[in-house]
């Protein structure tokens, strides 16, 4: 087991050095081309990349994908390639809005929003596990339908594709300052106060809320997946789902669990997008954007591992905030519009270099007990 | 006498098929019992019974690891059990080891064998490795297994696998043990060691049941033996009063009379040839080490191997679906080392492949479309581009009257005709394209006994046309009827070339598990006239009719 | 989808040699189990899908407030009222049909159904390839684009009667080019670097929508506009629309080429070596490859194929309804998945399932003018139907209480990634 997980990590540090190298390699052939200046540019992009707001950007883009990939992980390594993570985000994205804008609480907010796409996730659950959907198809057709229902509910309750909901996460500061605990409130605060002013790394002390939860269940993620009885039958579902049959589980209920825990991950994600901007946006892809679709690229980049798909989500994330930077600051002689390309480009880039990850034997194949 | 296992009167029904009709069986407690039939007799059905996968129709089953109990007048006292599901049975303490090993392969030994029973600790929060790695150790002493824990499924042999299989369920406390078809995947000398496993077992108060189509290891391993034919019950034997033959009419219902009568070959120019090859598998191991052979005109060319020995992988190189990374293949004195499938077909290379439902048929195609594969670029199945399906109709319906092949109708899809029946259309396909080389793997795998004789004598007349042929098979008495020559292959590489007339099985059985040639003693020339008689004269050498009634 | 070609003109038994035969033969595929079981499991999906917008037409309109109850059930009041939005949905596509046939509202439909014709043909296309190809949207816009602008830069050279001629040519022979050489992409990306592609064609969908607002809001922006798009393209570069009066987008001539080609495609791939090779590697890879079907290949030139469609796609939607380059192109590409899945894969079955859906996208104006039910609900029925086609399983059951016939032996999935032909 250890040496196998010192395997696991070595591949990964492996792979995911010359991920980096790819997609550094793509910026910057995206960059080369329309770069216009010489130095100075060379120098103001490495200051970006370098600056606290980009680290803060990158950790905030990366909550929804780091979510949504934790809830693929579990999915794809019980058995069921859950493409639908997409639209697990949009109706969660939605529904957390939803739900501030009437109870006035963010908290209540994620809440609402881990319930709408669990139940999304359920349906999507029952569609292939009970009736043996090709699991492709359904989950682009629960995209579809969070493409087509958030909208549309944004539309019918608010009037409009787009809605506010009236509240944002309080940084983490604030949200230890309100609880009144003695030295929580005051030293912890003061300290992290401190810790914020420190050039670029800073941006780790004073980050929202859903930034820390997403390190915790990334951790409990390996945790539940590496160490416990549940995650060795996730496993084995995904793997030979007989042999886990055989030796008395039933295979039914753990691909059921590990996609319902997708719903709740992936709408703690969404949730958690929405809500640090305090609105929905319902226009066009809405604005999760393909977030979802990005999300199964790094937990394959991360070879199904928690830690090494957030590792590649952050990469994801960090080339988003640059981008971000970059049309921010007018850095490059590079359009916006192609400039935000960048994140799709490398992740076909990184598919291309990676494409061949094992996946787990059984994902995708509708299992039924006793088949011979 | 105690029996641990007792199966009243039962009958599995599926939609249309009865595969169990009104069995009854009895096994007697700390013995190994056999169930001994032909595919499709029903055993593998009546043991999934037993181990709570199905449900029986009718009929009750009465388990007890140490023992029944009887009333006065002898019936049995105990409540028939009813298994809803493996769980029940694991509970009642049934254990199955099934043909193909319910691992789960990127999993550690002790991962595999406590899957479903983890030890816990910290309130359920985490698995305790520890512990779970100290029982693998426990029982693996106990029973004098050689596993390591920590060992990847993946990484372990074929004969080690099958132990963690038995280990996995003795750690649910198994006391019967059921083996469906251990010994498929298993080196003649991998057998003996597992008839020793069962042994120890079975002094230990274990009961066995061993689920088999050879009735030689049947008879060696078995104290008692049943016969399923038919999904009936057509006799129990106890070992010790019977023979092969009184073995062999229970299973088939019929008196075997087996031969494969060859005349010798008259080999001419060299057709097919193989230097130095070496191809990785999948998982980019070496699978076929430095291979070098020829196969002339007018010979069968047989390769004998434990399944998993590279011979899958070699004939994909020679057949043109697998890259080599060394060596080079010549058809006809060309290179076509790098000739795609395609020119390999039109070059005069048939192909039966191993799989014939993988890659021989399209399964949803009918036999018209499926008579096309491999010539759909080629006059005159396509002019131009365009497919000339009133061509593509006569043509398979010409390989369905030559080859007998049912139901006769070139509209029904492939999917829809038996095994054997599938194959013959797949032979009389490629026998049709007039080649110069057949490439054979596992002709007549699972197809039944009428059907394999005829792919035989027309394998053999094929080469006394002048034709060459490679032969692959797993089962010894095939190749060695067949072939002119025979290479034996173990971990990718031909351990020896031999006249398949001039060795026993045993000096083959030897050759396949590894064993240099040179340390295999080679018979003595009275033994070896006596078995080359044997052939001849038509009584077939026991474990002949255990292959020929073989179904795998 | 109604043809005697039930079970697809592109995947049937051996062709007919008499004309009796002919006939039996057309009645057995008819009454063959495939057949009209997926003609039956479309038709359920679409039954169940529209039941369910009809109980979230209720429910939406719970949620919203209004001065007077729209609908009322049991005594409940709803805001909207479901019965109308279906009647807007369904026959409002159709306008004032027996009046005038040629009336606005059907012509809307026409020119709809005539590029969903070209996206549902193109994955399906791909699908029986066993690719599945989401990049059809993205493969449509950059072939609108490229044939807006080559269009344009042609236009002053030829005109008149000959200058349509030319021009339509040029411009539908530009989008397939275009469109062709985008599907190629993660055709080759799949079948040399094993990359997915349904994350790939998703992926190349984005990149397609922002080059091309870059392109048609930069370089080819048409100065006079406020909005980003190309130059508009005089009438005669556009394709003729002889029967609609006063309409530039519906044009019989282009729904005649996009039957044609749907056809063209059924018989190239029940016909012809090329569709043996992509229907062979579609069903069953390992088959395909034993067969000397070079499997990289198949892949790349069903992708190329498939990706051509969809930029003829996008080239009928520039030369009849859009008359230039917009961006925020409609979603044809996505609705060609429905399409395509709803008529299981067939591409003659596939013209009719575009009628469907030309109907749902012009039925979702007149929603949108003549009801406040916001007019996404075509999108939520486009998931559901998808869904539903999805797991003909659930049918199955239903339909197994009415009759067993069938149950062994039934064709499996009508629908599914792996080429979702018979298999």
């Amino acid at each position: 087991m250890s040496a196998d997980l010192g395997d696991r990590v070595d591949a990964l540090g492996t792979r995911g050095t010359v991920a980096a190298a790819a997609v550094l390699a793509a910026v910057l052939a995206v960059a080369g081309l329309a770069v216009t200046g010489s130095g100075d540019t060379v120098v103001a992009v490495v200051a970006l990349l370098f600056s606290k707001s980009t680290l803060a950007a990158a950790l905030r883009l990366s909550v929804p994908i780091a979510f949504a990939a934790l809830g693929g992980i579990f999915a794809e390594k019980s058995g069921v390639i859950n493409i639908g993570l997409e639209g697990l985000l949009i109706i969660s994205a939605f529904a957390g809005v939803y739900a501030t804008s009437i109870t006035g609480s963010v908290w209540l907010g994620v809440v609402g929003g881990v319930v709408a796409s669990t139940l999304l996730a359920l349906l999507f659950a029952v569609v292939c596990i009970e009736f043996r959907a090709d699991q492709i198809i359904a989950g682009l057709a629960i995209w579809l339908i969070a493409l087509g229902l958030a909208p549309f509910a944004s539309q019918v309750v608010f009037g409009s594709k787009n809605a506010s909901a009236g509240a944002t996460f309080p940084d983490i500061q604030q949200l230890l300052a309100d609880t009144g605990l003695p030295v929580v409130s005051t030293a912890l605060v003061g300290a992290l106060d401190a810790l914020a002013g420190v050039p670029f790394l800073g941006a780790l002390f004073e980050a929202s809320p859903m930034v820390y939860l997403m390190f915790v269940a990334v951790g409990a993620s390996w945790w539940t997946l590496n160490r416990t009885s549940f995650g060795r039958w996730v496993r084995a579902s995904g793997e030979n789902p007989k042999a886990l049959d055989t030796a008395g589980v039933d295979v039914t209920r753990v691909r059921y669990a590990a996609v319902l825990l997708s719903g709740v991950l992936a709408g703690v994600g969404g949730a958690a997008l929405s809500l640090s901007l305090g609105q929905f946006v319902g226009n066009g892809p809405t604005m999760v954007n393909g977030k979802g679709f990005i999300a199964i690229v790094t937990y394959l980049l991360g070879n199904y591992n928690p830690v090494g798909a957030l590792l590649s989500t952050m990469l994801f994330a960090g080339l988003d905030a640059l981008q971000l930077g970059l049309q921010g600051q007018d850095v490059l002689a590079i359009p916006q519009s192609l400039v935000r390309t960048i994140p799709y480009v490398s992740v076909i880039v990184v598919l291309a270099l990676f494409g061949r990850t094992r996946i787990p034997e059984a994902a995708g194949e509708y299992y039924e007990s006793g088949e011979e | 006498m105690t029996e641990a296992v007792r199966l009243d009167g039962i009958t599995k029904r599926f939609p249309g098929v009865v595969a169990n009709d009104d069995v009854t069986l009895s096994v007697e407690r700390g013995t190994v019992h056999a169930l001994l039939g032909e595919n499709g007799a029903g055993k593998t059905t009546l043991m999934n019974v037993l181990y709570g996968l199905y449900e029986p129709t009718e009929g009750d089953v009465y388990v007890d690891g140490d023992g029944l109990t009887y009333d006065d007048e002898g019936a049995v006292a105990d409540a028939p059990r009813r298994f809803d599901s493996p769980r029940d049975a694991i509970d009642a303490g049934v254990g199955m080891i099934h043909q193909h090993f319910m691992l789960v392969d990127p999993m550690t030994v002790a991962e595999n064998i406590t899957l479903g029973n983890e030890p816990r600790k910290w309130g359920g929060l985490a698995v305790d490795r520890a512990a779970a790695r100290e029982a693998v150790l426990d029982l693996s002493e106990r029973y004098g297994f050689d596993v390591e824990p920590d060992a990847t499924i993946e990484d372990i042999g074929v004969g080690v696998q099958q132990r963690v299989e038995i280990l996995k369920a003795l750690y649910r406390g198994a006391e019967i043990l059921i083996l469906d078809e251990p010994t498929a995947v298993l080196t003649p000398q991998e057998v003996e060691d597992l008839f020793e496993v069962l042994e120890e077992l079975t002094d230990a108060g274990k009961t066995v049941i061993f689920i088999t189509h050879k009735l030689g290891e049947a008879l060696e391993a078995a104290d008692e033996v049943t016969v399923l034919r038919d999904g009936k019950n057509v006799g129990s034997v106890e070992t010790a009063g019977t023979t092969r033959e009184e073995l062999a009419e229970l299973m088939v219902g019929r008196e075997v009379m087996l031969e494969t009568e060859t005349p010798p070959a008259t080999p001419g120019a060299p057709t097919l040839t193989v230097d130095g090859v070496s191809a990785n598998d999948e998982r980019g191991v070496t699978a076929v080490d430095d291979v070098s052979f020829t196969v002339r005109e007018g010979e069968v060319f047989g390769i004998a191997g434990v399944d998993g020995n590279g011979q899958s992988e070699l004939v994909e190189v020679v057949t043109g679906l697998r890259k080599p990374t060394a060596g080079a293949v010549a058809l006809e004195g060309t290179d076509v080392t790098d000739a795609s499938r395609r020119a390999r077909t039109r070059a005069g290379m048939a192909y039966i492949p191993e799989d014939r439902q993988e890659r021989g048929l399209v399964m949803d195609f009918d036999l018209s479309e499926n008579g096309v594969l491999g010539s759909q670029h080629d006059a005159p199945f396509a002019q131009g581009g365009r497919l000339d399906w009133t061509y593509a109709d006569d043509h398979a319906a010409d390989i369905i009257e030559e080859y007998d092949v049912r139901p006769p109708d070139a509209t029904a899809e492939a999917k829809s005709l038996s095994g054997g029946n599938q194959q013959k259309f797949i032979v009389g396909r490629e026998f049709a394209r007039d080649p110069a080389c057949i490439v054979a793997s596992h002709p007549t795998r699972g197809v039944d006994i009428g059907s394999t004789e005829f792919i035989h004598d027309r394998l053999i007349d094929l080469r006394d046309e002048g034709r060459a042929v490679l032969l692959v098979s797993s089962k010894l008495d095939e190749v060695r009827g067949l072939s002119d020559r025979l290479a034996v292959m173990y971990r990718g590489r031909v351990v020896d070339v031999v006249d398949p007339d001039e060795v026993t099985e045993e000096q083959l059985g030897l050759l396949m598990a590894g064993e240099e040639p040179e340390d295999v003693p080679r018979a003595d020339p009275v033994a070896d006239a006596a078995d080359a008689t044997d052939g001849v004269a038509g009584t077939p050498p026991a474990d002949d009719a255990d292959a020929e009634v073989a179904d795998d | 989808m109604t043809d005697a070609d039930g079970d697809g003109s592109a995947d049937g038994g051996p062709p007919p040699r008499s004309a009796r035969d002919r006939a039996f033969d057309v009645l057995d595929r008819l009454v063959a189990a495939s057949a009209t079981e997926r003609l039956l499991i479309s038709g359920s999906a679409l039954l169940l899908s529209v039941a369910i917008g009809f109980l979230l037409i209720l429910a939406a309109g719970r949620m919203t407030s209004c001065d007077a109850a729209a609908y009322s059930l049991f005594g409940v009041g709803f805001c909207y009222d479901p019965i109308l939005v279906y009647d807007s949905l369904f026959l409002g596509a159709f306008g004032d049909f027996f009046a005038n046939p040629l009336n606005g509202q059907f012509a809307t439909t026409v020119s709809e159904t005539t590029v969903l014709v070209f996206t549902g043909v193109a994955v399906a296309v791909a699908f029986k390839a066993g690719v599945f190809n989401i990049g059809g949207q993205g493969q449509l816009v950059f072939g609108a684009l490229a044939s807006a602008l080559v269009v344009y830069a042609l236009a002053g050279a030829v005109s008149g009667l000959v200058g349509t001629v030319v021009l339509v040519t040029v411009g539908v022979a530009v989008g397939a080019l275009v469109g062709g050489l985008y599907g190629a992409i993660p055709g080759a990306l799949k079948a040399y670097a094993d990359a997915n592609e349904v994350i790939t064609t998703i992926m190349l969908n984005f990149v397609a929508t922002s080059v091309a607002l870059y392109l048609a809001g930069g370089p080819f922006k048409d100065p006079e506009s406020f909005a980003n798009q190309t130059r508009r393209l005089p009438e005669y570069a556009l394709f003729p629309q002889p029967l609609f009066p006063g309409r530039t987008d519906a044009s019989l001539l282009a729904l005649a080429l996009a039957v044609a080609v749907a056809v063209g495609i059924a018989y190239l791939l029940r016909r012809t070596a090329f569709g043996y090779d992509v229907r062979t590697s579609g069903i069953q890879p390992e088959a395909a490859e034993y067969g000397g079907v070079d499997a990289a290949r198949t892949v790349v030139s069903s992708m190329a194929l498939s990706g051509a469609l969809a930029g003829i796609g996008g080239a009928v939607y520039v030369l009849t309804i859009a008359g230039n380059f917009q961006t925020g192109v409609p979603d044809y590409g996505f609705d060609g998945i429905t399409v395509s899945i709803l008529a299981g894969n067939n591409p003659v079955g596939a013209v009719a399932a575009a009628l469907l859906f030309g109907v749902l996208k012009s039925g979702s104006i007149v929603v949108d003018v003549g009801t406040d039910v916001p007019p996404q609900l075509v999108g939520v029925l486009r998931g559901l139907i998808v869904l539903f086609v999805a797991m003909p399983e659930f049918f199955r059951m239903i339909g197994k209480r009415v009759d067993v016939r069938d149950r062994l032996g039934g064709s499996r999935d009508a629908v599914a990634t792996d080429g979702g032909e018979e298999a």
